[in-house]
């Protein structure tokens, strides 16, 4: 595991004083007690319970009103008071039973690119019996998501977090927790579901490497590998290349002349590393863009990744397999 | 889990129709129309106690809430709210309620709790409402303590926790009933304990003093001009409820002494006398226990019957034969008296007091001084002197009334006694006390109720306002002070029978409401009366005046020595013992829910063909699997008439059938089964 992001800001900013722990010591003590596991299911051993600052506040209240109540001798006073405090000792019962027993499970990340945010789904369920209400799960940097289990007994949550580099990304302890029913308690619980989400580069999308881009009726030259195939002469037309221009034949007929090339037509993309310019990242980045852009325009394609090659071919499938490859490069 | 085209478009998906962020910040609607629902409810009974027009504003504010709830009107601008604010704090201002009265700061919370409901948007609005809704509950009970306001208001308590339940139900599609269940089941959870708290948190005296009710109280002051308790007789209201160790003795005996009055200034009698007494009763075979519960008087004196003691903490007697507080009553205020039998050796009269008993306006009356100095010279002692007057005033025609001519005058006694001969019990106690004075016999006015109503059903006496009464007492050298009743020469009924029965019907006609009078006609209305007013009594008794006293003789009955480590231990093991109680209820499984039996039968069936392999699928029926499966095995000729039964008993309701119908389904079931398992292991 590595560092947890407890630290980070907490995307429904609600009232949470227990947070007072955090950082290294706590999340190797978190390790020991709530081991990660695809599947975990909640009990007393897991859930931590703590009042909220309402929670603090309706404390607050309490004492108030027993002043009053010795202030005024009014018993009734008294009466509310009390009624108050035992109101809150039953929601801590009401609190904690709202999430123990509940089980939670990842279920898959749909992959996406560095900088966008990663699907996961998470699947809470509750035993038969009765509804949860008010359970809110997410990660410490996204946005917390309501299970809704008071009707049915299963929920899939779709969980956003931002992907911040490729390959094999697990966005950490998944904060699961509820207020229900007061809001003067929070019981939440950290979770580590193993969660393994396929994070592909983030694209840059450019040309594609021009030696391929040729193009039969245009005429246009290039050097592609050496080895041009000269096709006829014809007519200067503005725009063609001057190192093209017969001088010779000029020379002679006063008429400018153009040799004729034609690349090498090929209609299969080759993509690989040193055909993109940039540092590794870089490049990894720019392979990504026309793997998309060659998938777009329905054009073929082959990868050449270090000992991995994907001989050409079009299509969703096979792009997925050169973006995976492409997420993993160098991360194995 | 990447489908082509989100990989293709990498665009951000949208949340599956659940509100990710607003959810958390918004109230849930369901939430708002409970928190209206509850203003409403919190702030009807302050009707009774505040200014009409603070009420006014806190259903204008709900008026204007509701409304934005439906969206038909906006939020307040920001000037409407300022007037609003202006509005509420000037009325408060001017409306005559001392600064600092509770009066005040009840306005002032109420008008707080409006006006925050009205601008209230977002969750931490929400709260501050509910929290200021559970105060305004509490405060409500500084002002009446009664079991129905206590009833009304456990009601408004649940709304208000219905409300923060409903903050926490995110589920959009929760009703406001669904939280008032809820809430009304936390509330049921949370009482014993609450019970448990009530009985054994220790009772503190006050902490520092506090803001008292400003608004006058109906009954005595320690200042009588004549015509003050005649006044109080328009009123019905319950001064105090007594219950007796053992009968209660006969009404003639029943003077509640609550203050003496022994200054004469400007026509007026004033009780000032503080001093603790330095005198105790022996306690003796002749004593009567009785205990009072007091309705809050915002004073401090209290109300016993002579040669009374209390141990009771923050009671004490004082120099002029009298119980007090330390504090103000405040609320129903319950304490505990002896009544002793009269010293045999009479206290000696220190020159002083002497003095202090005898002084008169030597500038006034003239006429009752001169008959007082003339009884001197005929009678020589006190008691002959006493019997004279009395005498007087029964031949004399004087009349007992409640509204004798008006005794302006600087002389007033004089003219109360020798023109109108018309008066209450203050003219001719007042009277009394003076003619005594100027005779040189230490006399001095006393005050407080005479009598009261015995309730058939629980046996207490009631004593009501219009039992007020003022009598005298003379200070007689062999016995001590004495009392005199000059009430009881000129109207023994109203001793013996009490006021209605003394007074002339046109006397009668002129109050607006007298209930002994009405009680004493046996009808049902009567007795719903009486048992209203037992049930109170039991109230005040046991809840409302559970203070540190009774507090300390229930627990030494209950565990013996009070001791902190005790009393601590008693509410861990009752707090430990209720919630464990509510543990169970939450956590312990529920019994399986009872199924019928031929799908238990069925269940179990099937659960036997998982195992061979046949799953039942989830949108299969009973008879569908069994088709099925039969299907699967070539058996599908055989399974018609086990299909036709399985239907039949499951879903035909109109075809009865019992043990022997189900034994035999069990069995074609068995038979299937077993094939189906031989066929599996084949």
């Amino acid at each position: 595991m590595a560092e947890l992001p407890f630290s980070g800001n907490v995307g429904v900013a609600r009232d949470r004083p227990g947070e007072f722990f955090s950082g290294r010591r706590f999340s190797r003590w978190l390790d020991r007690r709530i081991p990660p596991s695809p599947q975990i299911t909640l009990t007393q051993k897991n859930v931590f319970i703590f009042p909220t600052k309402t929670g603090f506040a309706f404390g607050g209240l309490i004492v108030l009103l027993i002043l009053g109540a010795i202030n005024y001798q009014a018993s009734l006073v008294y009466g509310v008071a009390f009624l108050l405090g035992s109101l809150f000792l039953v929601t801590i019962l009401y609190t904690f039973r709202n999430l123990s027993g509940l089980n939670l499970e990842f279920v898959g990340a749909r992959p996406g690119f560095v900088g966008e945010d990663l699907e996961i789904s998470v699947r809470v369920s509750r035993p038969e019996g009765r509804a949860r209400e008010g359970i809110q799960l997410g990660w410490p940097e996204g946005i917390m998501q309501s299970a809704e289990l008071s009707e049915q007994a299963t929920d899939t949550v779709r969980l956003y977090v931002v992907a911040e580099s490729r390959g094999y990304h697990n966005p950490g302890r998944l904060l699961v927790e509820t207020f229900y029913p007061l809001g003067l308690l929070r019981a939440w619980t950290w979770v580590d579901l193993d969660v393994s989400a396929l994070v592909y580069p983030r694209p840059i999308f450019g040309d594609f490497p021009q030696s391929v881009s040729g193009d039969r009726d245009e005429g246009q030259l290039i050097d592609p590998f050496g080895s041009d195939d000269f096709t006829d002469i014809r007519e200067y037309q503005p725009g063609d290349p001057i190192r093209h221009i017969i001088w010779r034949s000029f020379a002679r007929s006063d008429e400018l002349m153009v040799k004729r090339y034609s690349s090498y037509v090929e209609p299969r993309l080759w993509l690989s590393l040193d055909r993109v310019e940039g540092q590794l990242e870089e490049k990894i980045s720019r392979l990504t863009g026309l793997a998309l852009k060659a998938t777009r325009l329905d054009r073929e394609f082959g990868v050449e990744l270090g000992s991995a090659k994907f001989s050409p071919s079009r299509g969703e499938a096979h792009l997925e397999q050169v973006l995976k490859e492409l997420a993993l490069y160098g991360h194995r | 889990m990447a489908t082509a085209d989100s990989v293709l478009m990498a665009e951000p998906l949208p949340a599956d129709g659940k509100a990710a962020t607003g959810v958390a910040y918004q109230i849930p609607r369901n939430s708002l129309a409970l928190l209206m629902v509850a203003q409403v409810a919190v702030v009807l009974p302050y009707l009774l106690q505040l200014s009409p027009w603070i009420v006014a504003v806190g259903l204008f504010c709900g008026l204007w809430r509701a409304n934005v709830y439906l969206g038909r009107w906006d939020y307040p601008k920001r000037w409407v709210k300022a007037v609003l604010v202006i509005f509420c704090i000037g009325g408060v201002a001017i409306s005559g309620v001392g600064a600092f009265s509770l009066e005040a700061t009840a306005s002032l919370l109420i008008a707080a709790f409006a006006l925050k409901l009205i601008e209230t948007k977002s969750r931490r609005d929400a709260y501050v409402v509910i929290f200021l809704g559970y105060f305004a509950i509490a405060t409500q009970f500084l002002f009446d303590q009664t079991i129905l306001v206590a009833a009304y208001q456990v009601v408004a308590f649940i709304v208000v926790t219905a409300a923060m339940v409903g903050m926490n139900q995110l589920h959009t599609r929760v009703r406001p009933a669904a939280s008032l269940k809820l809430a009304s089941v936390l509330v049921l959870q949370a009482i014993p304990f609450t019970l448990i708290m009530f009985v054994l948190f220790p009772r503190m005296a006050p902490l520092w003093t506090v803001p008292l009710p400003g608004s006058s109280m109906t009954g005595l002051s320690d200042t009588v001009k004549p015509g003050d308790i005649a006044n109080l007789t328009q009123s019905d209201e319950l001064a105090f409820r007594v219950e007796f160790d053992g009968r209660v003795p006969p009404p003639s005996q029943l003077y509640w002494r609550g203050l003496v009055y022994a200054d004469f200034e400007d026509g007026g009698w004033r009780a000032a006398e503080r001093r603790p007494a330095r005198y105790f009763p022996d306690p003796g075979s002749s004593d009567i226990g009785y205990e009072v519960l007091l309705e809050p008087t915002m004073q401090t004196w209290l109300f016993a019957l002579e040669n009374s003691t209390s141990a009771d903490a923050g009671v004490y007697r004082t120099l002029d034969d009298r119980l007090a507080s330390r504090d103000p009553v405040l609320s129903v205020f319950r304490y505990r008296a002896v009544k002793h039998a009269r010293p045999k050796e009479p206290l000696p009269l220190s020159a002083t007091a002497e003095a202090r008993n005898i002084a008169i306006d030597d500038t006034r009356n003239p006429r009752i001084r001169a008959l007082g100095e003339a009884l001197r010279a005929e009678h020589g002692t006190a008691t002959a002197m006493t019997k004279a007057l009395l005498t007087t005033i029964r031949e004399q025609p004087y009349r007992y009334t409640l509204s004798p001519p008006q005794y302006t005058d600087r002389d007033s006694l004089d003219s109360f006694w020798f023109d109108g001969q018309a008066g209450f019990c203050e003219h001719y106690a007042s009277a009394f006390v003076y003619i005594m004075r100027a005779a040189g016999v230490p006399a001095r006015l006393v005050g407080g109720y005479l009598g009261g109503e015995v309730n058939s059903i629980s046996g207490h006496l009631m004593v009501r306002q219009y039992d007020a009464h003022a009598w005298a007492e003379v200070y007689v050298p062999e016995f001590g002070w004495m009392r005199v009743d000059p009430t009881a020469a000129v109207a023994p009924e109203r001793v013996e029978q009490g006021l209605s029965a003394a007074l002339s019907s046109e006397d009668l006609a002129s109050l607006s409401l007298l209930s002994s009078a009405r009680m004493g006609s046996w009808d049902l209305a009567a007795d719903i009366l009486r048992w209203a007013d037992s049930l109170e009594h039991r109230w005040n008794l046991w809840v409302v005046g559970y203070d540190a006293n009774y507090q300390s003789r229930l627990l030494g009955d209950l565990l013996g020595e009070i001791t902190a480590a005790r009393v601590a231990m008693a509410i861990l093991g009752g707090g430990a013992l209720s919630l464990s109680l509510v543990a169970c209820v939450l956590f312990l499984r529920r019994r399986p829910v009872q199924r019928h039996p031929v799908e238990r039968a069925f269940r179990s069936f099937s659960e036997r063909l998982a195992s061979y392999g046949y799953e039942r699928r989830p949108e299969e029926s009973p008879s569908a699997f069994v088709r099925r499966v039969a299907a699967e095995v070539g058996l599908s000729d055989q399974v018609a008439p086990l299909v036709a039964e399985l239907d039949t008993l499951l879903y035909n309701p109109g075809v009865a059938w019992g043990a022997r119908e189900l034994k035999a389904l069990k069995g074609q079931l068995r038979r299937l089964q077993f094939r189906l398992a031989f066929g599996a292991t084949r």
